[in-house]
């Protein structure tokens, strides 16, 4: 009974993010098409989504922010089916959780893959959507 | 002193309705009166008062006290507690806590909620930021994420989490205060061809948000004595994490809080999975009772499909199941919705089970989930273990 076809959703009319004072920088990285992520110097490790302190130490003079790769594997994903306004009529569509190899999840749309090749551990890429402001949605197409 | 020197001496339930006709005050009030009629006691008795959240107070910064208010209820402790689906189990907790401290001696534990009639709720989280840009729509997005993934580390078997769905819906029939549209059965075929929401998650994995209210009063053990309460339940073992995981970047989704509270639970009750005589999980979406079933101990971590297969579930099998038929098949009272669960542990320990009365007894298990994080599984997870006053 599954769909043969997975809709993208870069039709779908979006505003531009909110961002909070302390996730402006991610923002900013978008509009240069960079993906950039918490890392906090004493763990050594990343963090996403981006919040006032570090997930590690519950310092936020232990954060800084760093460029990543933006590549990773499909952690998990889901079919859309039934969404609201905006997005009701464009089902399906997939929501994924991308594994980045810098160590943290991010969830996104996807453009150019179907339902035949997504799998979880599918490598992915990022693929920049632009948003009215001029800053841009990350989303991931399978890095072939 | 601890926990249970405090006891639940009453409940009351109300209809659950797909659209209540009424102000949620209203419902509110038929709570209160119902645990006057049931008690005996004047309402100047009543002297705390923890509501669970409610959709339709969120627009209110002031909900327990504008509550009290609307009941003229004189209180020594007013609060509301925020932690989604775990509120009305945390309330109880919470009520005992209070009690416990010597800040008031009987405690309304008040779960009402209209959110269909009226939601005024605004969340501020990470979903304005970071999931509504994507077409994520909450709960059930968030559970097929989960249920994907857990598909891939372990297998799951549609038709044991079927077995789960008619098993409550089952309970649901014999439930007359269950909404009226979820009171007709359902076999696993129905739960296997119900369509797909956010795959691998079914139209009938799913909750149908209603409105309605429960509640109850709950006091010392001392005062229950004394005013000669012949049923009463006590609450022996609580556990609560919020966050699990939380220094973690990336979260085994199909690992839960409800292990570290679950292990507090039992060891405070001295129980054990085995010997859980009815259980009353929390239940928005059918994976969950599963993933409970796994973090309690009930079988190991990615087994409970075979454990589910094994085990009847029905009031009189070995392990009763939300015997209310759960919010899957009772109806979610929005954030109250947890109290449904509550108050059918409550009300089989008080023997009042009717057509759906458990043999055993001896206890009843309750959880709580509240709460959807990002890329992870529920916020708050709560177990509470029950007891008859003996």
């Amino acid at each position: 009974m599954a769909e043969a076809q997975i809709n993208e959703t870069l039709h779908i009319p979006r505003q531009p993010s909110a961002p909070r004072t302390f996730s402006q920088p991610y923002w900013d990285g978008t509009r240069e098409k960079k993906i950039m992520l918490q890392y906090d110097k004493k763990a050594g490790r990343y963090q996403f989504f981006p919040r006032a302190t570090s997930i590690y130490s519950g310092r936020r003079s232990d954060i800084e922010w760093r460029e990543a790769s933006g590549k990773g594997e499909v952690f998990t994903y889901t079919i859309a089916r039934r969404c609201r306004e905006p997005f009701r009529g464009h089902e399906p569509f997939f929501i994924v959780l991308v594994t980045l190899d810098e160590g943290v999840n991010v969830m996104a749309n996807t453009v150019n893959v179907g339902l035949d090749e997504m799998k979880i551990g599918l490598r992915m890429k990022p693929y920049w959507h632009p948003l009215p402001d001029g800053t841009n949605l990350l989303m991931f197409e399978p890095d072939r | 002193m601890a926990l249970h020197d405090a006891a639940i001496v009453a409940y009351a339930e109300t209809k659950i309705v797909e659209k209540s006709e009424v102000d949620v005050w209203e419902l509110s009030a038929q709570i209160l009166e119902e645990l006057l009629d049931k008690t005996g006691m004047e309402k100047g008795e009543i002297d705390g008062l923890i509501l669970s959240s409610s959709q339709t107070g969120a627009g209110n910064n002031f909900w327990s006290q504008t509550t009290a208010d609307q009941l003229a209820l004189e209180v020594d402790f007013c609060q509301m507690v925020d932690i989604g689906g775990c509120s009305p189990a945390g309330a109880v907790a919470r009520a005992a806590a209070a009690i416990d401290a010597g800040l008031c001696t009987t405690v309304l534990c008040l779960y009402s909620d209209t959110q269909v009639r009226e939601n005024n709720n605004r969340p501020r989280s990470f979903t304005q930021e970071w999931t509504m840009p994507l077409g994520y729509l909450g709960p059930p997005a968030a559970f097929g994420l989960l249920s994907k993934r857990y598909e891939h580390q372990f297998g799951l078997d549609p038709r044991a989490l079927g077995k789960l769905a008619v098993a409550q819906r089952d309970h649901a029939v014999l439930n007359p205060l269950a909404c009226e549209k979820l009171r007709k059965p359902i076999t696993v075929d129905d739960y296997v061809n119900s369509r797909m929401i956010n795959d691998p998650i079914r139209l009938l994995d799913s909750v149908m948000v209603c409105d309605g209210a429960s509640g109850l009063i709950v006091t010392s053990r001392k005062n229950a004595e004394k005013k000669g309460f012949t049923k009463a339940v006590v609450p022996v073992g609580y556990g609560e994490r919020t966050i699990y995981r939380a220094s973690e970047a990336i979260v085994d989704p199909t690992l839960t809080g409800h292990k570290a509270a679950g292990e507090k639970a039992f060891k405070q009750a001295g129980m054990a999975p085995k010997d859980v005589a009815s259980f009353h999980p929390y239940d928005d979406f059918i994976i969950a009772i599963m993933m409970q079933l796994e973090m309690l101990g009930f079988c190991k971590h990615g087994q409970g499909c075979d454990f589910i297969h094994a085990t009847d579930f029905h009031f009189t099998g070995n392990l009763p199941l939300n015997t209310g038929g759960g919010q899957i098949s009772a109806g979610q009272v929005g954030l109250a919705g947890g109290g449904t669960n509550v108050v059918e542990a409550v009300r089989q320990l008080f023997g009042e089970g009717d057509k759906r009365q458990v043999k055993n007894t001896s206890n009843a298990l309750v959880t709580g989930i509240g709460g959807i994080p990002y890329g992870r599984n529920w916020a708050t997870s709560v177990v509470m273990i029950l007891t008859p006053n003996a």
